[in-house]
């Protein structure tokens, strides 16, 4: 593990001395052996250059096309083919959310993946890339919220959700959007017929797919001391028409409605992947990337498997599908765990009421306790920094601090942008404030063992 | 009124913006929301036309006097924004079409 994390360290400075070195390149980080990975629709091009490749991937969308898996590799042809693409680039390739042609690679991902998986796992794997590039957003957010209501009883009074509001329709972008899908679920087509649902979906896809997360997180996650507020976060997606439906259909048969479609399916396995509670991390949540998790909770809005806060509740926050457990038969127990990833997951609550709260955070840096509710196990967890233990991937974080410093073009001299990594490292450890809220991401998967070797470790780098 | 007149001839027709409740519209909708409200405004004298000069002699000497009519051009939106959506007091969402000028001339 030590070993991990100095070479995560090394690679760190290796990458700054090479940014320094030639000053408009941010190299790809294929030595050590990782690489990112390839998106579908390229790794689908490669695969077609080649003549074995694309002919064995011709024989397996054959093999699956109107077949279920058991007779699929009952074939020997099948199995040949799907062995022969495991080794192709197009086995570990990843898709973006919101990339050219999504569609189109989640299609080339499922194609080999529905092959390899027992066809109804509980969790299934992300097909989205982890989230790397949008650490740059939650410097964003961070300088918007500091901007907000500096007296604290102002704060108190106020309704962040009418200021989320009021934030999107001054922005040209998010009014458009947001009346349109206003407009869209909002249009009565019969006394029996509340609204084009399909239409609608569509409508809000489009809100959160083309409008920052700055403008739509803020509106979908914003905190509320009151019914009225809440009830707006509440409406935010027109759950009359987008969420509510005249049955509540069972969660399992739901989620097999949402598994037929290959887009439902991937943003559903993404939030499977960023959300689920993690017992191992400080906030609940894999990686404590409550970004990624806040992402692919949106990801799911205008699809089958819409979720949305259940009630006006200003503080007991509750999220679910639309969808209950009752007719689960013998499949009682998988729906409860189904639906208890929705209602009830410290990841996810700690993720919005720390979005929410992320006011405060910032508002009294000199105070800078964090409101999330832990889940009994998590709270059970020593704090920082006493025992900066395995639980937290620091080391992550810095990295992907000073990489996103560093892509920013702020590249002026060494020193320079260590000493602003170290700050951002400083600042993560702030005596008093029990938990480190950045969320980290991937850049280099090693966990360090205990922060506080790392820190000695960077400025034992810097003396020299 | 005259001194009102030059001093909105010292900046020529155009957009301007301001930040508004729905509510202080008064058009009927109890929102809290605030939206970005474009009016048209300025002066339109270097606009005016042979039109405009004949018109007002033709009114001077009292050969047009029954109808209603304007001599000068006059800034007024030419094109007005699609919609904007907002949620009211009641948890109702509402769409008001061409609230807002998008584009400004002298006509």
């Amino acid at each position: 593990m030590i070993l991990a994390n100095a070479f995560c360290l090394f690679f760190f400075l290796d990458e700054t001395l090479r940014s320094l070195a030639s000053p408009s390149s941010l190299q790809g980080p294929e030595l050590h052996g990782w690489r990112p990975p390839v998106d579908c629709v390229r790794a689908n091009e490669l695969c077609a250059a080649e003549s074995n490749c694309s002919s064995r991937y011709r024989t397996l969308r054959q093999c699956l096309a109107g077949r279920d898996r058991n007779t699929m590799l009952a074939n020997k042809e099948c199995q040949a083919a799907l062995e022969v693409l495991q080794e192709s680039p197009l086995y570990d390739c990843r898709c973006k959310r919101g990339m050219k042609k999504e569609l189109q690679c989640l299609q080339i991902y499922w194609s080999i993946h529905l092959g390899l998986t027992e066809g109804e796992e509980f969790y299934e794997a992300s097909p989205y890339e982890p989230v790397t590039s949008r650490l740059s957003d939650i410097f964003r957010l961070a300088s918007i919220f500091s901007g907000t209501g500096a007296d604290p009883a102002v704060s108190a009074k106020s309704n962040h959700c009418l200021d989320a509001a009021k934030a999107c329709n001054l922005n040209e972008n998010c009014k458009k959007l947001r009346s349109s899908y206003i407009s869209i679920c909002n249009r009565e087509i019969s006394p029996t017929e509340r609204c084009n649902r399909r239409k609608c979906h569509k409508a809000l896809r489009q809100f959160f797919d083309r409008v920052p997360s700055e403008y739509t997180y803020r509106m979908l996650f914003c905190s509320c001391q009151d019914q009225a507020c809440a009830e707006r976060r509440r409406q935010t997606i027109l759950p009359s028409c987008s969420y509510e439906d005249k049955e509540k259909p069972n969660c399992l048969d739901l989620r097999s409605v949402c598994r037929t479609d290959h887009l439902c399916r991937s943003r559903l396995a993404d939030f499977h992947a960023n959300c689920h509670a993690s017992y191992q991390t400080l906030t609940g949540c894999p990686a404590d990337n409550y970004q990624a998790c806040l992402g692919s909770y949106a990801g799911m809005i205008g699809f089958d498997m819409t979720p949305n806060y259940v009630d006006s509740s200003p503080t007991g926050i509750v999220v679910s599908p639309w969808c209950s457990c009752r007719g689960s038969g013998n499949m009682e127990e998988e729906c409860e765990k189904f639906l208890r990833d929705f209602t009830e997951n410290p990841c996810l609550r700690n993720a919005i009421q720390a979005f929410g709260n992320g006011t405060e955070v910032n508002l009294s840096p000199k105070n800078p306790s964090f409101q999330a509710t832990q889940a009994p196990r998590v709270e059970k967890t020593p704090s920082l920094p006493d025992d900066l233990s395995d639980s937290t991937n620091l080391g992550t974080s810095i990295i992907t601090t000073c990489t996103s410093v560093e892509e920013q073009g702020l590249k002026a001299n060494s020193s320079k942008e260590l000493s602003m990594c170290f700050t951002e490292l400083t600042t993560n450890i702030i005596p008093g404030s029990n938990k480190v809220i950045r969320p980290s991401s991937g850049s280099c998967r090693a966990r360090p063992p205990a922060a506080l070797t790392a820190v000695s470790f960077l400025m034992l780098k810097l003396a020299l | 009124r005259r001194r009102a007149r030059a001093r909105s001839g010292t900046r020529p027709c155009g957009l301007r913006e301001l930040e508004v409740r729905v509510s202080e519209l008064g058009l009927g909708y109890a929102s809290e929301e605030t939206v970005l409200f474009r009016y048209c405004a300025g002066a339109c004298e270097a606009a005016a036309r042979f039109y405009d000069q004949g018109l007002r002699r033709l009114r001077q000497r009292r050969r047009v006097r029954r109808e209603k009519v304007r001599a000068q051009p006059c800034c007024r939106p030419t094109a007005y924004e699609d919609e904007v959506s907002f949620l009211d007091t009641h948890s109702r969402y509402h769409t008001v079409h061409e609230l807002s000028a998008r584009e400004c001339a002298c006509v």
